[in-house]
């Protein structure tokens, strides 16, 4: 039995360089399919959610996220927000002002005029829960804004 | 038994949300599983009375206030550092001495007894934190339309919630390794200081 | 001396090809390979002279050095600044450090969301999620707690400023052991913490290490509160009490990584023993440990706590040779050398992938710096 456990002691010992040698090309081959079998994501604080709907322009793109309000644990939060991206950002007018439909309902829910010299940005709610504007930014390659929603399933009949 | 189901359902939320405050004082109190079977009885009897203010006071004076966003930072803030100031007594304070020594035996009753309260006032704190799933509660206890009937709702849905707990008496069976006391009252402090932080600023939003 | 040439060869993987391709900056070339030559080296003189714990600790302090030599310039370099705004954190442009794995465990599990603002794959930001949990899943398996000796890219620091003085001014004695269990209620409270706020408590407020990368830009009271925390936080525990007590104090007494790699030493394969026929109970181990990890009950038990790194200064220090790398399940009289070999494999390639490429950066900057006059 002592031999066994020796043998096994080794055997687990000689293993341990085994496991650092495979992490080199692990490094290589195993980085995508970890991320695609797990499933995971960027929590969505951080990366807006996912993209629901793209608008052409002539010259550059409007991309809607979905609305977050899971960034939690458990459940949903009372208050979120809703990213929306405008890329290229060497293609952009001068003026972006769009409406843009939060929900999905095909409805308008708020309108956003921005400069995107200086990225002064006029937020005009058309919904009750839209609360407004978050803050303006530009992450690589594009102009963002956040705003503010309470969330429409939370709200008190 | 909707109120129960939604305590069921939602019941994990209100565990993680109280777990912060609950497991640290757990462990630094350093009791059998039994001793904290009753410290957690105390502890969901305060968040009980917590609920029950709160359902009394949106049925009382319509949901209005409750959706007004500053008195709620407000409240929640305060409850935050109302807890954080608990815990910290809770942890940092002196156990009482052994009985029998002492001649001023009605103030050592008094001063032994107040800290059986500490439980209870955290988890009458941690309710008033208003925790998502509570919200919903608060909405379908008010759509019942009567008081006996909204408390009924909570106080099932409150039953609901606290079938989570019942797992946690059982860090009781760990009481014995002193380093879980002690890990326990530093991170006890750790959490108070950042539930004082929240409730600062929660409190901060709902007076500006 | 045969078995080094292998671990040689395949840490050349970071100058070696650049050099047969042809691809790739001459200086930076240069620099990877002095680097090569200099971990090889190192652990040549590990193997052969016996002594670990002299040359391990050149090259963490080499590596946590050299990590802001490259790191802060990169930044500066892609983002203009070492400090992190929104525009960059939404980018996904934050580094990902494997200290905030703790943190994560719980809403990855749950949600299966990683809650920080990096990237998953390794496209364009320093570290990305899925290199830094292969490579602690690894070293973990590997070496357990070794990680906090032999992998972690801040530890140098701490490292550095414990071995400035040469006698402590705190004696050991001056110091209270319970202290050694603060590392686990920071991670029992930050687990918890980051669980309800969706976000790493521990890099938001408590992180020293954010001195030496990148910090969120003090566009708010609530960020420069943050800065001054984590600066007063470096400058007590990496700098002043390490001076102070010659130990490492960040990594003993705050860090709750390292508490929780703590708890992989159990399943770990590798461990220190003390040998109780050889120790004459001189107790210098226990005056040495930089991490707390040696008391009395040690001398006992026959060995460290589970807080132990494996630096290897006790055994070092052990004026009777009683203390040695052991791997569990065999017998306590089997050669030390083996068990020594076998461990040290392993712990110089986590130190070569974490370090290697780090130094040699580093030191390509400092060339840039001497040949241009710029490091970006």
């Amino acid at each position: 039995m002592a031999k066994i456990k020796s043998i096994l002691g080794y055997m687990v010992a000689a293993l341990s360089t085994l496991i650092m040698l495979a992490t080199i090309p692990g490094l290589m081959f195993l980085a995508e399919p970890l991320i695609s079998v797990t499933g995971l994501t960027i929590s969505p604080k951080y990366s807006g959610g996912e993209v629901v709907r793209t608008i052409d322009h002539d010259a550059y793109q409007t991309q809607v996220h979905r609305m977050v309000f899971d960034d939690v644990l458990i459940g949903e939060r009372k208050e979120g927000f809703i990213q929306v991206n405008w890329t290229p950002l060497d293609r952009l007018p001068a003026r972006i002002d769009e409406e843009i439909d939060a929900d999905g309902d095909g409805q308008a829910d708020f309108r956003v005029e921005v400069d995107t010299a200086n990225k002064e940005t006029t937020l005009t709610p058309y919904a009750s829960w839209v609360l407004g504007l978050e803050g303006t930014y530009e992450p690589e390659g594009s102009l963002m804004i956040r705003v503010r929603l309470r969330n429409p399933s939370q709200i008190t009949r | 038994m909707q109120g129960f189901l939604l305590g069921l359902a939602n019941g994990t939320t209100c565990l993680v949300f109280c777990a912060p405050a609950l497991i640290p004082f757990l462990m630094h109190e350093g009791q059998t599983v039994r001793q904290n079977l009753g410290t957690l009885v105390k502890f969901l009897g305060g968040r009980m009375g917590g609920y029950l203010l709160f359902g009394l006071l949106a049925w009382a004076t319509g949901s209005l206030l409750l959706q007004a966003v500053g008195f709620q930072g407000l409240v929640i803030g305060a409850a935050y550092v109302g807890l954080a100031a608990l815990l910290l007594v809770a942890v940092l304070r002196k156990k009482a001495p052994a009985q029998g020594a002492c001649a001023f035996e009605g103030a050592r009753a008094r001063l032994s007894r107040w800290p059986a309260l500490l439980p209870v006032g955290m988890g009458f704190l941690a309710g008033l934190k208003v925790c998502p799933p509570l919200l919903l509660a608060f909405t379908d206890a008010a759509s019942t339309g009567s008081l006996a009937g909204s408390l009924v709702f909570f106080l099932a849905f409150f039953l609901g919630t606290s079938v989570y707990f019942v797992p946690i008496p059982f860090l009781g069976m760990f009481r014995r390794v002193s380093a879980l006391q002690i890990v326990g009252k530093f991170a006890a402090v750790i959490v108070a200081l950042y539930y004082l932080y929240a409730g600062i600023l929660l409190c901060a939003g709902g007076i500006l | 001396m045969l078995l080094i040439l292998p671990i040689a060869l395949l840490s050349a993987y970071t100058w070696l090809p650049g050099l047969l391709t042809g691809q790739g900056e001459p200086l930076q070339i240069l620099a990877l390979a002095l680097a090569w030559l200099v971990f090889n080296a190192l652990f040549v003189l590990m193997l052969t002279t016996g002594h670990t714990h002299r040359y391990r600790s050149v090259l963490f302090i080499l590596i946590a050095v050299a990590l802001p030599l490259d790191f802060i310039p990169w930044m500066i370099k892609t983002y203009g600044s070492m400090m992190l705004t929104d525009d960059i954190m939404f980018s996904g442009g934050a580094s990902f450090c494997p200290l905030t794995m703790p943190m994560i465990i719980i809403p990855a599990l749950l949600k299966r969301v990683v809650i920080f603002p990096g990237e998953l794959l390794p496209t364009g930001a320093h570290g990305a999620f899925s290199v830094m949990f292969i490579i602690w899943v690894a070293a973990s398996l590997a070496l357990g707690r070794g990680w906090c000796s032999w992998g972690c890219f801040y530890g140098g620091w701490d490292e550095l400023f414990s071995r400035l003085p040469k006698r402590p001014l705190i004696k050991d004695k001056q110091i209270d052991r319970r202290w050694i269990y603060l590392p686990f209620a920071v991670l029992l409270a930050i687990v918890l913490l980051s669980a309800i706020a969706f976000q790493p408590i521990y890099c938001e407020w408590l992180c020293p290490f954010k001195i030496v990368t990148e910090f969120q830009a003090p566009a708010t009271i609530l960020a420069i509160v943050q800065i001054a925390i984590f600066v007063t936080l470096f400058i007590g525990l990496v700098i002043v009490l390490p001076l102070l007590t010659k130990r490492r104090i960040q990594c003993g007494l705050f860090c709750p990584f390292g508490a929780m790699q703590s708890f992989l030493n159990k399943i770990n394969i590798f461990e220190v023993r003390i040998d109780p026929d050889k120790c004459s109970q001189c107790k210098r181990c226990i005056r040495e440990c930089p991490t707390f990890s040696m008391n009395e009950s040690s001398l006992e038990s026959g060995k460290p706590l589970m807080t132990c790194t494996r630096c290897a200064q006790c055994i070092d220090a052990c004026p009777e040779g009683a203390i040695s790398y052991h791997i569990k399940g065999t017998s306590l009289k089997a050669s030390p050398a083996v068990a020594r070999a076998l461990f040290l494999y392993p712990a110089f390639l986590l130190m070569g992938i974490i370090g290697l490429g780090t130094v040699g950066m580093g030191l390509w900057r400092i060339f840039k710096l001497i040949t241009t006059g710029s490091m970006l």
